[in-house]
């Protein structure tokens, strides 16, 4: 009988849900194929975060402290795991630095991938070099001066443009990314905090600061920083003869076509299936749904459960999610492992 | 009491009675104008269906209204007004009256596509352009566009003889979409025609014009050819 849980994955989900598992009393080993534990929010260096305002390398790294000072989780970093033998109770993980573990279950946390602005050439990433996606903005709030990448002057204005890569079936990505909205609000908030005489301008079709996000993200935002928000989903990013850059569409209450510059154009990139998943699924036998996520159980009675028996998934694994429910959905699948665990 | 800028209301909103009394004071005249209210009343919830029913038009309902297909239009580009955005709105709701204002520029697509291939959600708004403008004219808010002209004088040579007599329906189209029958080039391709033909070519294309050959065996194929489209119509549209 094994009273060990294979977590696969790092980010806020894996880390709490090895941290969950080691409070019960049982054994954790996590796998994580990058060379540093955090996911997305250390990885990406994300800046303050939604909605506690703690910078994630404080906050996440508090997490990372946590799992790597606990005896009784064993973590692998850069590794895989290559193959999965046994059944529910009774796993063998071979991992690719030629380990085995013998584990009663298995955590999928291995979360999403970062839409890349390349697939949408039209709004001017890799053409333009003052066109960023939302992790290089967080980047750049995080090293505490906001210019522009192209020569350094501060903008006078930076537009972010919502839902890119997100909502569209040009490029058969159909979800809404859950986070983007109250992050682009929390972002244009900390660019004017950052650099007051700096205008941002936000390009929605429709705004998703869901729950407690409305007034606190929101609200603060266009009433405490005077954001405005353009109803207009933008067409094109073109260059000026002066090195501006021209966001051009149409302003949909207006109903009139718009070309304004801007100095930086930001694109609030959407979260996509790992990309890994379609490796994953076949690894350790289980369904991706049709987006290409992992496929979750039905979730009343079998809550955080996949398409296979002992192996359970949480957070942005199954689709795009806060770092806030991904960590509660991490302890909860730790919690139907153990539960595994002390029947075996 | 007079209105000074009625240039900014439209002119159907304006009423005037010419002659009006009230409570025994002549009002006739500007005194008693009254603009009647834009605002709307009711939506035509039938009328999103309809326009469905025409091809092109089936996924109208998906819009959401981003604009990405007006901004990349390229009637939008001559002309604001031209706005299929507003248009799919208009038609979801069944704003008819707000639609019909633009009745004289909404067929001026040019199915040139690029609204098809940028619209996120695929609604295909240049087929909902080809439905509305079919829709007007089979409800005759506007005249047949030649092509819809020329479409039916071509099937209804079809289906009577099973062929086309080119000069016929050359005749007949000009004819019916008001056209000079002697237009220049027209007038040029037959002087030339007669010049450098064989005769025998010439004699038959003569004949046919005047007789009006059918298809051999044609028989009743353009009866039922006919019955059968009429069905499809009927089924279609009710
Ligand atoms: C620009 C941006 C800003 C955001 N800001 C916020 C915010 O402020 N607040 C908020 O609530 N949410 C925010 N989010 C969402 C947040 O990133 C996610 O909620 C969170 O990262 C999900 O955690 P996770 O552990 O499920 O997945 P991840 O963070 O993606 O972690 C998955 C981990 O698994 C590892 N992994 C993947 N595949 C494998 C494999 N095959 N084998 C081993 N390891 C693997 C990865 O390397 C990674 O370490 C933001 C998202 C974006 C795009
Ligand atoms: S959260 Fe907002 S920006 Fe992100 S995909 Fe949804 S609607 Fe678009
Ligand atoms: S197909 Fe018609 S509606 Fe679409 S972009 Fe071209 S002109 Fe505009
Ligand atoms: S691009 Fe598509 S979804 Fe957007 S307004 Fe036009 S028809 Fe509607």
């Amino acid at each position: 009988m094994s009273d060990t849980v294979l977590v696969v994955g790092g980010g806020p989900a894996g880390l709490s849900a090895a941290a969950g598992i080691s409070a019960a009393g049982f054994k954790a080993v996590l796998v994580e194929k990058e060379d540093r534990l955090g996911g997305a929010p250390i990885l990406s260096g994300y800046a303050k975060l939604v909605p506690s305002g703690e910078w994630a390398k404080d906050a996440i790294g508090r997490m990372v402290e946590q799992v790597e000072g606990d005896a009784n989780i064993q973590v692998h970093k850069s590794t895989k795991v290559t193959k999965l033998d046994g059944d529910a109770g009774n796993f063998t993980a071979t991992l690719s630095n030629g380990d085995t573990v013998q584990v009663g279950s298995v955590v999928l946390a291995t979360g999403f991938t970062h839409f890349d602005s390349i697939n949408k050439p039209e709004w001017g990433f890799g053409t333009f070099p003052d066109v960023l996606t939302t992790t290089q903005m967080e980047q750049m709030v995080g090293s505490g001066k906001i210019t522009c990448p192209s020569d350094g002057r501060v903008p006078e204005r930076v537009a972010i443009l919502l839902c890119v890569g997100s909502r569209d079936r040009q490029i058969g990505r159909e979800w809404c990314s859950k986070i983007c909205c109250t992050v682009s609000a929390n972002l244009a908030m900390e660019i004017k905090e950052l650099s007051p005489e700096t205008e941002v301008f936000i390009y929605y079709m429709d705004i998703r600061t869901f729950g407690l996000y409305e007034d606190k993200f929101y609200w603060k935002s266009q009433e405490e920083f005077k954001v405005k928000y353009v109803k207009a989903r933008i067409a094109e990013v073109t260059a000026s003869d002066d090195g501006r850059l021209l966001v051009k569409g149409e302003d949909t209450l207006v109903k009139r076509p718009i070309v304004i510059p801007f100095d930086i154009v930001v694109h609030a990139i959407g979260m996509d299936p790992n990309e890994d998943n379609p490796e994953i699924a076949e690894t350790f036998g289980v369904g991706l749904e049709k987006h290409g996520y992992i496929d979750k159980a039905e979730t009343y009675t079998n809550t955080c459960g996949t398409t296979r028996k002992g192996i359970y998934s949480c957070g942005a694994a199954y689709g795009p999610e806060t770092i806030d429910d991904s960590i509660a959905q991490g302890k909860a699948a730790g919690l139907r492992a153990v539960a595994d665990l002390s029947r075996a | 009491m007079a209105i000074h800028e009625k240039s900014l209301i439209e002119a159907e909103r304006l009423k005037t009675a010419d002659h009006l009394v009230i409570d025994g004071v002549d009002v006739s005249g500007h005194w008693n104008t009254m603009i009647t209210p834009r605002t709307l009343c009711d939506y035509d919830e039938h009328f999103e269906k309809t326009i469905q029913k025409y091809g092109g038009g089936e996924n109208v309902h998906r819009c959401w209204q981003c604009g990405s297909c007006t901004n990349s239009c390229t009637m939008y580009a001559q002309n604001v007004n031209f706005n299929p955005r507003y248009w799919i709105y208009l038609t979801r709701l069944g704003l008819k009256d707000e639609l019909l204002k633009d009745k004289d520029i909404i067929w001026q697509c040019v199915s040139c596509n690029r609204c098809t291939h940028i619209c996120p959600r695929d609604v295909r708004p240049e087929g909902v352009m080809k439905a509305l403008a079919h829709w007007m004219e089979e409800e005759g808010i506007t005249e047949k566009s030649p092509a819809t002209v020329f479409d039916e004088e071509f099937w209804d040579q079809i289906a009577e003889r099973g062929r086309i007599e080119d000069s016929e329906v050359l005749k007949n189209f000009f004819q019916k979409t008001g056209q000079e029958l002697t237009q220049d080039w027209l007038v040029e391709m037959i002087k030339r025609m007669l010049k450098h033909l064989p005769f025998k070519h010439l004699f038959r294309s003569g004949k046919n014009a005047v007789m009006h050959p059918r298809t051999q065996s044609w028989g009743r194929t353009g009866e039922v050819l006919k019955q059968y489209v009429q069905e499809q119509k009927e089924a279609i549209h009710g």
